[in-house]
């Protein structure tokens, strides 16, 4: 990989970031009023009794931020706090720091998101290769069609169908949460059933809601390279199918469909947030349904800060391993 | 509309749009007419009964306030809608201006344009509505559809700029440039109209992205204030534990709802998809062959084949075509590509096989193959390579001999190498599919070998394709091609994309190639000189069909069929200086050929007998010849200097006069 390109996507990658960090700098301060006052007084009025930990809160968050201070000077102080990861403390769960419950979801989310995503990945190009394959039988199509329709409901209501149905109504899975209650986690087969099994509906909502799309997407790149001439001439070599399926189709459709999967990262993101919501399931998502619901303004930010970043770094994983999958860029000196 | 019209008459309008509309058309229908049914204020006034499960006076149930679902429904899908389409045409429109500007103007303002754009989408749009959502203080359903609209403009602006781009640098935008036409004028009457599809279908997908965003959102606890919407009920369905607690009439709804859209949407776009590309609508299938009967007749028996010399003697040749039928149907009718084609090759022999285009070259090398792709198939006839009826095979047998037995050098040799494998690998996989016991060793001595047999240093085994130049892929699949020695090498015109001094070269290499295997060779192309320099016979076919065939300097001294004739007077002439003369009118299409003659309606000879009757190959002067002129003549009469062609076509005779025009 030639040097350039590792810098120019580096670069790209820290302007993300920068820009993702001054938006979420930004945005609240552009908002007139003060979210902090607002959320301190509704607690109050719920509570109905001004408890020590808001006077706390108020503190710490006065001398923090400081919003007496210059924009300049305020905005200088952020970034010196996020790049010793200090996103604030929780207003709900006062004086846990956001970064301490970032940390603990984010395991969670993270397996979820991408064992799910490779596999409706893989199946679903291999799926859409199939349906451009003129020798797939017919009933291939029939079967996938379901499929195809089922990818067209977003993520969280799949999630909610499949609770109602495999948890409430039958009973066969657990209806939410990362592991059982009861469970002494350990690092044995039982824990590891115990939370493979907790994840099974809400990566099926993942996997079922995005199959069809990659599917859909696949056969047609799938069907402009199978009408290319080196698929012919692979035939005229007397190559079996499979091979002519898999290193000469497959493997020169799956290119654009790399770039189509760092297109709709962000909106895989933004479905896994919503289904962990659905399912309770114990990462970002779930922790980001509940600091909308208590109004914990810090612990939002924080999320919303840590999805941005995540999602540029993954961009900038799928930029890395990409030219290893096209020759024609690796080495384009 | 001008477009609309020409959509509905092209017969494009697939059934899976409209089953979109119809799908789309009876949620609208719903929410539009649900208020003169249903009694909307049940949805908001809380009913005596909450948490009622349907009943014949609650058709759908009552949420845990009360409230009648059904009446929610009727209230809450026109919202839900209504904010999908404020946003979506809201960000159709920045989509489409900043898209119309940025593709059309170029410039500084592209570049502004698309690195915006580009850097927006790497943001996860939710987390930004979510932001933008928490912190604002009362949400009402048009500041939700403009937070959404938002984030929906990028998609369409990236589509329309790229499709702008596209429009301009195709022919007829330039025509319009060059015939004086404003650019503003171009903007509206040539691009517009060409764009409509793709906005159309970016507007389809602005509308699916901002009611999925909505729908989000409002899930989360994120919507408006005080409004029923599809979202919120989900939302307050999930607050109130009407999923763990199986009241599924409160959630099923609106997810039922929902989905309608979606898949209306889905399918609604899948519909303009196909109309703005044709292609991905009808695929070829792949039918089994259909294998022949083991009947065929030996090789031994005389047949009515023609080999070079004229003769009939079909002893010792390598190949044995006879019959040859390959047949296309497709609804503009059924034609045959090939019809009837019968020749025989010697071990060695190098045949040239020419023809204007379209007159089944290419198919014919296909046929050879056993590569005819749907909707194409062949109908009969027999291929004998060495004593064997390659079409009498399983494709499985087949496809052991290609390459090994028969092996086929393309005609786009600039993309007939696999893009993403060495060369090396692309040769690997050639000869471990025909002999998988080669040893590591031997593959590299073979592939070094085969390399180095065709000019190219070992080297170049480890190059990708897009490493080498137009000669050298030429090269590398010449190497591919012979690197099994087969008893049959078809070159599809091999050089056409080679600039002259290389195709020389890559020709003088084919044929000392060809001469160290000993392998029969057919040359397809139209280059008349470059076929003569290469060949020891020649075929000539027009629509399908053999006209002539004989050794090649037989056939190029003294060409006894007209259309021959006609393609050895198009070669310019160095040392006589002749005028170019073309061939008045084009090869006759596949589904509508004239009788008798295919070639009468062009042929400057062609009598009463010609129009009826189809001529067969009979011998004439040692070669073979379908031409009614024989055996009458003995050879070919003089050009007239003015003849009628057929109807009203009026060839001048351009060895002479200078104004060689095809008149009207």
């Amino acid at each position: 990989m030639s040097l350039s390109y590792f810098l120019q996507r580096t670069f790209q990658l820290f302007l993300i970031v920068f820009i993702a960090i001054t938006i979420n700098f930004l945005l609240p301060r552009m908002i007139p009023g003060d979210p902090i006052e607002s959320a301190l007084a509704t607690k109050i009025a719920v509570s109905g009794n001004v408890s020590v930990d808001v006077q706390a809160v108020a503190e710490a968050y006065r001398a923090k931020f400081g919003l007496d201070q210059p924009l300049w000077k305020q905005y200088l102080n952020y970034w010196n706090d996020i790049l010793h990861f200090e996103f604030g403390v929780s207003l709900v769960n006062f004086p846990e720091t956001v970064i301490s419950k970032i940390r603990s979801a984010l395991p969670w989310t993270l397996t979820l998101l991408v064992v799910a995503t490779l596999i409706a990945f893989v199946l679903g190009s291999l799926a859409g290769a199939l349906l451009a394959w003129p020798r797939t039988p017919i009933l291939f199509h029939v079967l996938i069609s379901p499929f195809m329709l089922l990818s067209t409901i977003p993520f969280f209501l799949l999630g909610i169908i499949l609770l109602s149905v495999f948890a409430v109504e039958w009973g066969i899975l657990p209806a939410g949460g990362g592991f059982s209650p009861t469970l002494i986690r350990g690092f044995n087969i039982a824990t590891i059933w115990d939370m493979v099994e907790h994840s099974i509906l809400p990566g099926l909502s993942l996997v079922l809601g995005s199959l069809g799309a990659w599917a859909l997407g696949m056969r047609a790149l799938m069907i402009s390279v199978l009408g290319e001439d080196y698929v012919s001439f692979a035939e005229a070599k007397g190559l079996p199918p499979s091979r002519i399926f898999f290193w000469y189709g497959m493997r020169n459709a799956l290119l654009p469909q790399v770039t189509q999967l760092a297109l709709v990262l962000g909106s895989i993101f933004g479905g896994t947030v919503l289904v962990e919501a659905i399912f309770s399931y114990p990462g970002v998502g779930t922790l980001l349904f509940s600091a909308i619901a208590g109004k914990d303004y810090f612990v939002i930010q924080g999320i919303v800060l840590m999805l941005i970043l995540a999602l540029a770094v993954s961009l900038f994983v799928i930029d890395l391993i990409y030219p290893l999958l096209d020759p024609r860029i690796r080495y384009n000196d | 509309m001008h477009w609309l019209g020409r959509v509905f008459r092209s017969q494009r309008l697939s059934a899976v749009l409209v089953l979109g509309v119809l799908i789309l058309g009876a949620v609208v229908a719903f929410s539009m007419a649900g208020p003169a049914f249903v009694d909307v204020d049940k949805a908001l006034v809380g009913a005596v009964q909450p948490s009622q499960p349907p009943s014949s006076e609650f058709l759908l149930g009552t949420d845990s306030q009360g409230r009648d679902m059904l009446a929610v429904m009727v209230v809450a899908t026109p919202q839900t809608l209504k904010m999908g389409v404020i946003a979506g045409l809201v960000g159709i429109g920045i989509g489409l201006l900043l898209g119309l500007l940025a593709g059309f103007f170029g410039g500084p303002l592209d570049t502004v344009v698309r690195v915006i754009s580009d850097s927006l989408m790497t943001v996860p749009g939710i987390a930004i509505l979510i932001i933008i959502a928490a912190n604002v203080e009362s949400m009402s359903i048009e500041l939700m559809a403009l937070t959404v609209a938002s984030l929906a403009w990028m998609n369409p602006t990236r589509t329309i700029r790229s499709q702008v781009l596209s429009i301009r640098e195709r022919g007829y935008t330039a025509v319009a440039r060059a015939n004086g036409q404003r650019e503003l004028e171009i903007l509206f009457r040539e691009i517009m109209p060409n764009l409509l599809p793709y906005i159309a279908a970016s507007l389809v997908g602005a509308i699916n992205g901002a009611i999925l965003a909505t729908v989000g959102l409002e899930s989360l606890g994120l919507g408006a204030d005080n409004v029923h919407t599809l979202g919120t009920t989900i939302y307050w369905a999930r607050r109130y534990s009407a999923i763990l607690r199986g009241q599924w009439w409160w959630w099923g709804p609106p997810i039922a709802l929902i989905s309608l859209i979606f898949i209306g949407l889905f399918l609604l776009s899948m519909g303009l998809d196909r109309i703005a590309n044709p292609t991905l609508a009808s695929l070829p299938r792949w039918r089994p062959r259909r294998r022949k009967r083991r009947t065929t007749k030996p090789v031994e028996q005389p047949v009515a084949a023609f080999s070079a010399n004229g003769g009939s003697q079909g002893t010792q040749s390598i190949l044995r075509v006879d019959e040859l039928l390959v047949v296309f149907e497709t609804q503009a009718g059924i034609g045959a590509a090939v019809d009837g084609v019968s020749f025989t090759l010697r071990p060695g022999e190098r045949m040239g096989l020419v023809g204007e285009s379209g007159c089944g070259k290419t198919t014919m090398a296909s046929a050879l193959m056993s590569m005819i792709r749907s909707p194409g198939h062949i109908d009969g006839g027999a291929v004998v390579l060495a004593g064997e009826d390659l079409l009498a095979l399983r494709e499985s047998e087949m496809r052991r001999r290609r390459l090994k037995e028969i092996a086929l050098m393309p005609q786009a040799a600039m993309n007939s190498l696999n893009p993403v494998m060495r060369i090396r690998d692309q040769l690997t996989d050639a000869i471990l599919a025909h002999e998988p016991q080669t040893s590591q060793q031997e593959l590299t001595t073979i592939i070094t070998t085969a390399l180095e047999k065709v000019g190219l240093p070992a080297s170049v085994a480890e190059r990708y394709p897009h490493q080498l130049s137009g000669g050298m892929k030429q090269r590398a699949t010449m190497a591919i091609a012979t690197v099994l020695q087969p008893k049959l090498i078809i070159a599809d015109e091999p050089t056409s994309a080679l600039d002259v001094v290389v195709q020389r070269q890559v020709m003088m290499t084919l044929a000392r190639v060809q001469e160290e295997l000993g392998a029969a060779t057919i040359l397809i192309g139209h280059d008349m000189g470059l076929i003569a320099q290469f060949s020891d016979s020649i075929g000539v076919l027009y629509a399908g069909q053999l006209v002539e065939r004989g050794d090649i300097d037989v056939v190029l001294d003294g060409p006894r069929h007209p259309y021959t004739r006609l393609l050895v007077e198009s070669l310019p002439d160095m040392e006589t200086r002749k005028d170019f003369v073309g061939i008045p009118g084009l090869p006759p299409p596949l589904f509508n050929r004239p009788a008798g003659c295919r070639f009468h309606p062009r042929c400057p000879f062609a009598f009463e007998r010609c129009y009826r009757e189809e001529p067969v190959l009979q011998d004439v002067a040692g070669r073979a010849v379908a031409c009614h002129l024989y055996p009458e003549h003995n050879d070919l009469p003089p050009l007239p200097s003015t003849v009628n062609l057929g109807n009203d076509v009026v060839l001048t005779n351009g060895t002479t006069s200078a104004a060689n025009e095809v008149q009207p």
